[in-house]
């Protein structure tokens, strides 16, 4: 392999990771601070492409502003969703089980009402102004839409980061993944937090669904496609941990990358090898802060 | 608490009563159809097409006055595209509704799994949109039609027309990329097998196996551009050629390797879904064109679906209208829906002019296969916005002789002892 | 002495009896019969399932692997071997599935909670992928079809009365199970596992037993149904079968032993109804899991149970 290819491939990996971290990212933000197992998240993912596509055809808005939209209107149906459903089960005995089965139900309903709404055709959206072609360094040609991508991958992580640990909002967020009753009785309404951070979740995945658009078809079933690979993304960084996700990601995405290029047979297999790998000799993940089993 | 309960147990009650009140069906001299076609997720729209050709073709011959004083219907139950549910369901319709046809499926996987219900019922099972070989080879069971052509006869034309492209433009390696279940692998080996046949000389540089719905090809892009082959065989179908095709473009790979893909790429969906984004200059086929052939009964038919529903037809909305009309001629042929083994007979070897015949060629059942013969016809894309949303359609056609078509004698018996 | 346990039992039993045993006498359709051997096939393995779920409290979203191992073992030993093949298969199946279940179960159960769902969930998506992959061995995606069970199994009819024989067997063994000191032990780890271990007993051997039998069921689930359905497919590995057998057991409540086995029954009655006129049946599935979820979370079984108790009490506060 010459420099030149590793170095593409690099990227690709790089780019595979950003997608796949950017749709993990709520998932493990919820679980974490929420502990709320959302298994509908690909369906929020979903419905931020569909809203995408949305604005673009009926406002002909500007791209950007749809991906906005999108992530506005997946978080504000998260937030409905959480309200109205999730709350009521907090805290029954075994609500693990009833928040997966709960969650599950959403995936049911909303990938019907998404063929309601939008029929099974699919639908497409371009990549917007200034992001269509590609750019040339090293003799190797990247499409300006990944690097950019690549850009917004990393600008959500140094952001995540600031929020996290300088804010109090981030901060009352960390709380909460620790000890919610705590929390409560330090005078924060914690319903609140979590119907926010439910949103925001779910908002980061309408967010990586319509940024995912222009490089993907737009049709029913797409929530299911990404929230196995999500999932463990999520299972490998260590579930609720925020850099975990971004390390599974990472890990997951590159070594997909390099496996492609030399041994294309097995592709379909990487992203579980890597997983059951992790796990044999770390079942709770690479980077979990809490220990998983107390007994 | 309990009030709360109590409501919405009526309302359970009364939804209940609404989809049990929902109608069934008629009495009556009639025709019944079963069909199993997905309605959700990716192959959804291709069911949804061919449900509608179906009812097409059937308020045609309904109006007309039917069949031998038969009208026709069609039930279709969404088969989810799982196979073991459609197992149960193809149950249901010989033993509950009596159907006289098994009809439809997208997926081979369930093709595979009704066929079997249909030898062990001994029910003709009419095949509108499922490609695997086997089906009409080595699967083949008496009571099995297929209306649409199979990977075989696509790849026998790919593997035709990539040898006359060795003349004008010469080219050595070849690559293949498409999804990593037995349809993808089908095509693979079908074209290998007909380029040797042909006396192709080539060198195969490369397999890539992403997996069926894969929403990332990055990683295969950057891997297939560093590799540069001449060609690069495409073995995708719907949502995933679109996100291959999307994510390619940038990277200027159709300008360095030739992208064909003669089964499931030339599919008017992907015309849709990309509009102008479509890239010129890609070699692809399908099993039915909504622009060729330019024959009267194409016209009218597209156009006819067009009303209808508002959106041009895929290719699997042709078969599915293929299918009735051929189930039509049959029952016309021995009088009555209800004797099975004489229908076979009326089947096989049946002559049926369709929309995707050019003029002077009329489709026809082989006795022996199963398996409608039809001519295939190869295209590349190029600007023509006359069935929008697509702004780019596929022409300059070349047109492969539909007898040339079929899998010989000896790579039957091959797939037979495997 | 009757406990009320035992007279229900003896209801779920007679009822049980007096439905699959004059059923197919009563009704000639061969599709109400293929809808019943389903029943009870789905019907234990939901019941065995629930023995992870509702007696231990642990939530796997893998059974899907055992299920799609029976089967498998089946199907590829009767392509393989011929028909006569198809009992001794069964046997290689159970077996097989045996010794997965105590190789990943020593994995999974290190963790628990959602990161027991999650990891089960996990390695049942590689079982799945590794079946479509492998296609030369196990047919890929395209499965396995003509599995016709020898001689008078062959017959539907004879094939029902064989499920319905093992079924109740084996529905009668995972209840002596519950009624055991192990299903004992099992209860109070789901209550409170710190306590069983300082009364001595192994938590996590106890859990791995349990999480053994579950899946020693879930795969003669799969050996029977590969024989009922005469073909089989990945599908039967993937995450979507778990899903449906969790959505069985809480339709029919999770905390009673028999509830499952109700739940099996609706649901696979209302997917063949739902299915057969709409094209909407995700939507209503859906609608009917996140209204049992929220409003009913004990099951059919629990919830009509409850209401009869407060009838009962009410009526004797009335008085």
């Amino acid at each position: 392999m010459d420099p030149s290819f590793i170095l593409m491939q690099f990227l690709s990996g790089l780019m595979m990771a950003t997608l796949l971290f950017l749709v993990a990212s709520g998932l493990t933000l919820i679980f974490g601070v929420g502990n709320v197992f959302n298994f509908a998240h690909g369906s929020f993912y979903m419905i931020g492409a569909y809203l995408a596509f949305q604005v673009v055809s009926s406002c002909h808005a500007n791209f950007w502003l749809s991906v906005l939209a999108a992530a506005l209107g997946a978080g504000a149906l998260g937030m409905f969703a959480e309200a109205t459903f999730l709350r009521r089960i907090y805290g029954r005995s075994q609500e693990g089980g009833f928040q997966i089965l709960l969650t599950y139900s959403f995936i049911l309903i909303i990938d019907d009402l998404v063929k309601l709404i939008w029929g099974t055709e699919y639908k497409s959206l371009q990549r917007p102004e200034g992001f269509k072609g590609a750019v040339n360094f090293f003799g190797l040609t990247i499409p300006s839409y990944n690097l950019a991508i690549i850009g917004i991958g990393i600008l959500v992580v140094v952001v995540a980061w600031l929020i996290l640990s300088r804010t109090r909002p981030g901060r009352i967020a960390r709380a909460a993944a620790l000890d919610r009753e705590m929390l409560g009785s330090l005078g924060i309404n914690v319903p609140l937090t979590m119907t926010l951070v439910f949103g925001i979740a779910t908002a980061m995945g309408g967010f990586a669904g319509a940024l995912a658009a222009p490089l993907r078809s737009v049709s029913p079933g797409a929530g299911i496609e990404v929230i196995i690979d999500s999932l463990i993304v999520v299972v490998i960084g260590g579930m609720g941990n925020f850099w975990g996700a971004w390390l599974g990601a990472l890990i997951l995405g590159e070594v997909n990358a390099f496996a492609i290029a030399t041994a294309p047979d097995w592709a379909s297999l990487f992203s579980y090898l890597v997983m059951a790998l992790t796990l044999i000799f770390k079942p709770e993940g690479i980077f979990s802060s809490r220990r998983v089993r107390k007994v | 608490m309990l009030t709360r309960k109590s409501c919405l147990w009526v309302t359970l009650a009364l939804l209940a009563f609404l989809v049990l009140s929902l109608p069934v069906g008629a009495e009556e001299k009639i025709i019944k159809i079963g069909s199993l076609y997905p309605m959700t997720g990716r192959p959804g729209i291709y069911g949804l097409d061919s449900v509608d050709a179906a009812e097409m073709a059937i308020d045609e011959i309904n109006s007309k006055g039917g069949v031998n004083g038969y009208k026709i219907q069609l039930i279709n139950t969404d088969s989810k595209a799982k196979p073991d549910y459609s197992v149960m369901v193809a149950k249901r319709y010989i033993t509950q509704d009596k159907v006289n046809f098994l009809f439809g499926v997208v997926s081979s996987a369930v093709g595979l799994a009704v066929t079997e219900v249909s030898k062990q019922h001994k029910k003709i099972f009419i095949g509108t949109d499922h490609a695997s070989t086997q089906l009409t080879t080595d699967k083949l069971q008496p009571y099995y039609f297929r209306v649409s052509n199979n990977t075989f006869q696509s790849m026998a034309a790919g593997a035709k027309y990539l040898k006359e492209l060795q003349k004008t433009k010469p080219w050595v390696t070849i690559a293949y990329i498409g999804p990593d279940y037995a349809y993808g692998h089908d095509q693979w080996n079908e074209l290998k097998y007909n380029l040797d046949r042909f006396g192709v000389k080539y060198k195969a540089v490369g397999e890539y196996w992403p997996k069926l719905f894969a929403p990332d090809y990055t990683a295969f892009i950057s891997t297939i551009i560093n590799e540069k082959p001449d060609i690069l065989v495409a073995g995708f179908w719907g949502g995933d050629t679109v996100a291959f095709i999307k994510q390619a473009q940038p990277y200027g790979l159709f300008s360095k390797t030739l992208y064909f893909s003669p089964d499931g790429g030339g599919n008017y969906e992907l015309m849709a879904a990309m509009g102008a984004d479509l890239p010129e200059g890609l070699v692809l086929s399908g099993r039915h064109h909504n622009n060729w052939p330019d024959t009267e009964l194409n016209r009218e038919y597209v156009n006819k679906f067009f009303k209808r529903t508002g959106r041009y037809p895929t290719y699997a909305a042709e078969g599915a209208y293929t299918g009735v009309y051929a189930i039509a001629e049959a029952v016309k042929k021995v009088g009555n829906p209800d004797d099975t083994e004489a229908l076979v007979k009326a089947f096989e070897g049946m002559k049926i002019k369709l929309p995707e015949d050019p003029e002077g060629f009329t489709s026809y059942i082989d006795p022996k296969s199963h398996q409608i013969v039809q001519e295939q016809a190869i295209g590349v894309t190029e600007p023509n916005d006359k069935f929008p949303p697509a702004k780019l359609m596929l022409g300059k056609w070349k047109v492969y002789k539909a007898e040339d078509l079929l899998p010989p004698a000896d790579y039957i018996e091959q797939l037979k002892k495997k | 002495m009757k406990t009320p346990e035992a007279i229900k039992e003896f209801g779920f039993w007679s009822l049980f009896f007096l439905i699959f045993g004059l059923a197919p006498i009563l009704d000639n359709s061969e599709y109400h019969l293929m809808l019943a051997t389903h029943i009870l096939i789905w019907g234990m393995f939901a019941v065995a399932f629930n023995m992870l779920f509702g007696v231990t409290g642990m939530l796997s979203f893998g059974q899907a692997l055992y299920y799609g191992v029976g089967a498998y073992s089946v199907g590829l030993l009767v392509r393989g071997f011929g028909d006569t093949w198809f009992l001794p298969s069964i046997i290689v199946g159970l077996l097989v599935a045996v010794a997965v279940s105590v190789l990943l179960g020593l994995l999974v159960i290190r963790v628990s909670g959602v990161y027991f769902t999650v990891l089960t969930l996990a390695f049942g998506q590689l079982a799945w992928q590794v079946t479509l992959k492998w296609y030369h061995f196990t047919g890929g995606d395209d499965g396995i079809q003509s599995i016709i069970p020898p001689g008078l199994l062959g017959n539907n009819r004879v094939y029902y009365w064989f499920t319905l024989a093992l079924v109740a067997l084996s529905i009668l063994a995972l209840k002596r199970l519950v009624n055991s000191p192990l299903g004992l032990t099992l209860r109070c780890i789901r209550q409170n596992p710190e306590r069983v271990r300082f009364l001595g007993r192994r938590v996590r051997r106890n859990e791995l037993r349990v999480y053994v039998v579950s899946s020693f069921f879930a795969a003669l689930a799969g050996c029977l149904m590969a024989g009922a359905d005469n073909s089989i497919h990945p599908d039967m590995f993937y995450w979507t079968t778990s899903g449906e057998v969790i959505l069985m057991a809480v339709i029919g409540g999770i905390g009673q032993f028999f509830g499952p086995f109700i739940g099996a029954a609706v649901i696979i009655i209302i997917q063949d109804y739902v299915g057969a006129r709409t094209e909407y049946w995700s939507l209503i599935i859906g609608l009917i899991m996140m209204t049992m979820v929220l409003l009913f979370p004990q099951g059919l079984v629990g919830e009509i149970r409850s209401l009869r108790t407060r009838l009962v009490s009410g009526e004797r506060n009335r008085s």
